[in-house]
């Protein structure tokens, strides 16, 4: 049994190539092989979102996704999401609306908000909560968020306008 | 990272909190060539103080790890045709199994209810991507497409809207984007919602294997408790739904105890051809979802309804005889006296709501 095989995962638009098992998850490459933690190891049954990254743009969870079938795709963690410093806007409206306390989830919902915006750009809050099913908070109780979601997709819009 | 300590001792407190034998607690195999390609030097030092030794790799029966859910060790291949995946099963039989979505079988692998000697990855065959419609009127999808493609498409939702309703229902958008039909229905699952929803809409599913193709019908599909009738060589290549008749529509209710994210208490499909003209159903059929060891058709209840105008008391008797045909189990979820009496609740509102998108519906796709 092949202890390694060789990897080419392109994450936040840079190619990284490593040698990992092919048993490895693609939290477990992010984290542990490219100190990548933004994407966080919680619950790893699907349930909790901290774990989720984008991959070709779709929100996935990435303690259910294995590294050797992530390469080949274009993978989005939180980390590149900020760009030179300054951070995005659903960011910025995750930080001012309060959906942030003790930030654990927040990678999560961050991440679960961009593919949510990048598919309905004008989300109503039914369609919010339902996009955000498979993330707990348990901290704030999830209104902030939702606030912070709502403002986000307004601000976006209104850059994309003016 | 140095900024997040109690985070990252939360995270790891199962390892260092369980106790492990020297036979288990061995370093993070492949830092040592992953540092030379990949990690920076302060991370490698990060990684093997914090990390390296505490999260050791499945190293054989009988050891207690689960609270360290690592995937036990596999090789992987990966086909990228049908053609390629028929020979592997031909070649590995007994060690290999499919990966499609994965979701539930990585699960299963770090529980280690199952621990393949090869993992068989279908993420990259193409052709097992696809809706297509057919000549006669009915649809084709491929075992592959996601149950997230499955939920917007503009054609599963015009005529099989029953199928984007039970997509719908199941995880949110980041399981649905990678889980698939085709996974599915191989699972076998008693609580998989799709079986219901496809024996009801009369599917059949297409198996392929070195040795050529065959159809089998989606009810036809379940022996026996987590089974599906595929010989180790075959696999789901893919499901075919025919076209439905005019005045046809479907409904399929689930009970489960939170609105989402969770597991199917139990579940409701109907399928109801209405008769505009007699205002009686013309064909109704019915299936279940973890009501029985298999997902079933329930056919006595199917027989009660046909012919009859649309009341409570033939509602009422066709629950009954749904309630007769289930054969439910009391586990830690429900009872079975309590699942079938959410059976017979939910095959009421089921129906009733088959035949309101039965009579909304005028387009005979066909």
């Amino acid at each position: 049994m092949k202890q390694l095989i060789p990897l080419a995962l392109r994450i936040n638009g840079v190619d990284h190539e490593l040698l990992a098992p092919p048993w490895r998850t693609l939290l477990e490459v992010l984290r542990e092989h490219l100190g990548l933690t933004g994407a966080k190891r919680s619950c790893q049954e699907g349930q909790c979102g901290t774990c989720t990254v984008l991959v070709d743009g779709k929100a996935i969870n990435s303690c259910l996704y294995l590294a050797v079938e992530a390469q080949g795709k274009d993978i989005q963690t939180i980390e590149g999401l900020a760009k030179d410093g300054a951070l995005d806007q659903i960011q910025k409206s995750f930080v001012q609306k309060g959906g942030v306390q003790c930030g654990f989830c927040t990678p999560g919902f961050v991440l679960a908000t961009k593919s949510l915006l990048n598919d309905n750009p004008s989300p109503s809050e039914d369609d919010i909560r339902e996009a955000m099913v498979g993330h707990l908070c348990r901290c704030t109780g999830y209104v902030q968020i939702i606030e912070a979601i709502q403002d986000a997709a307004s601000q976006i819009q209104r850059e994309g306008a003016g | 990272m140095e900024g997040t300590p109690h985070i990252r001792m939360a995270g790891y407190d199962n390892a260092r909190t369980t106790r492990l034998g020297p036979a288990t607690f061995c370093a993070l195999r492949g830092f040592g060539e992953a540092n030379d390609c990949g990690l920076r030097r302060r991370e490698r030092q990060y990684v093997e103080a914090n990390v390296g030794g505490l999260l050791p790799e499945y190293t054989g029966s009988g050891e207690r790890m689960s609270s360290l859910r690592r995937l036990p060790r596999f090789e992987y291949l990966a086909p990228v045709s049908i053609n390629e995946v028929c020979q592997l099963l031909a070649s590995h039989t007994s060690e290999a199994k499919l990966f499609a979505g994965g979701t539930d079988l990585i699960l299963q692998m770090r529980r280690r209810e199952t621990v393949p000697k090869y993992i068989i990855g279908l993420k990259s065959v193409a052709e097992l991507t696809f809706i297509r419609e057919a000549h006669d009127g009915g649809l084709t999808i491929g075992a592959m497409t996601t149950l997230q493609t499955l939920l917007t498409s503009p054609i599963i939702r015009r005529t099989y809207g029953l199928l984007a309703e039970v997509a719908a229902g199941i995880g949110g958008p980041e399981l649905r984007n990678v889980a698939t039909i085709g996974g599915n229905l191989a699972g076998a699952l008693p609580c998989a919602d799709f079986p219901p929803a496809l024996i009801t809409l009369g599917a059949t599913a297409k198996l392929s294997s070195s040795a050529g193709e065959r159809t089998v019908a989606v009810e036809d599909l379940f022996p026996s408790f987590g089974k599906t009738v595929a010989r180790a060589d075959e696999f789901f290549t893919e499901i075919r739904l025919p076209s439905t008749p005019a005045f046809s529509g479907g409904a399929y209710l689930k009970f489960h105890d939170r609105q989402s994210m969770d597991m199917t208490t139990v579940g409701v499909s109907a399928f109801v051809t209405w008769d505009e003209d007699s205002r009686v159903f013309r064909d109704v059929k019915i299936a279940l979802a973890s009501s029985a060891p298999v997902p079933i058709r329930v056919k006595k209840a199917e027989t009660v309804l046909r012919g009859r105008r649309f009341a409570e008391d033939a509602l009422e008797e066709a629950a009954l005889a749904v309630c007769e045909e289930a054969d439910p189990r009391t586990s830690w979820r429900a009872t079975r006296e309590f699942r079938l009496d959410l059976l017979k609740g939910l095959t009421k509102r089921a129906i009733g709501r088959a035949r309101e998108n039965a009579a909304g519906s005028t387009r005979d796709v066909s």
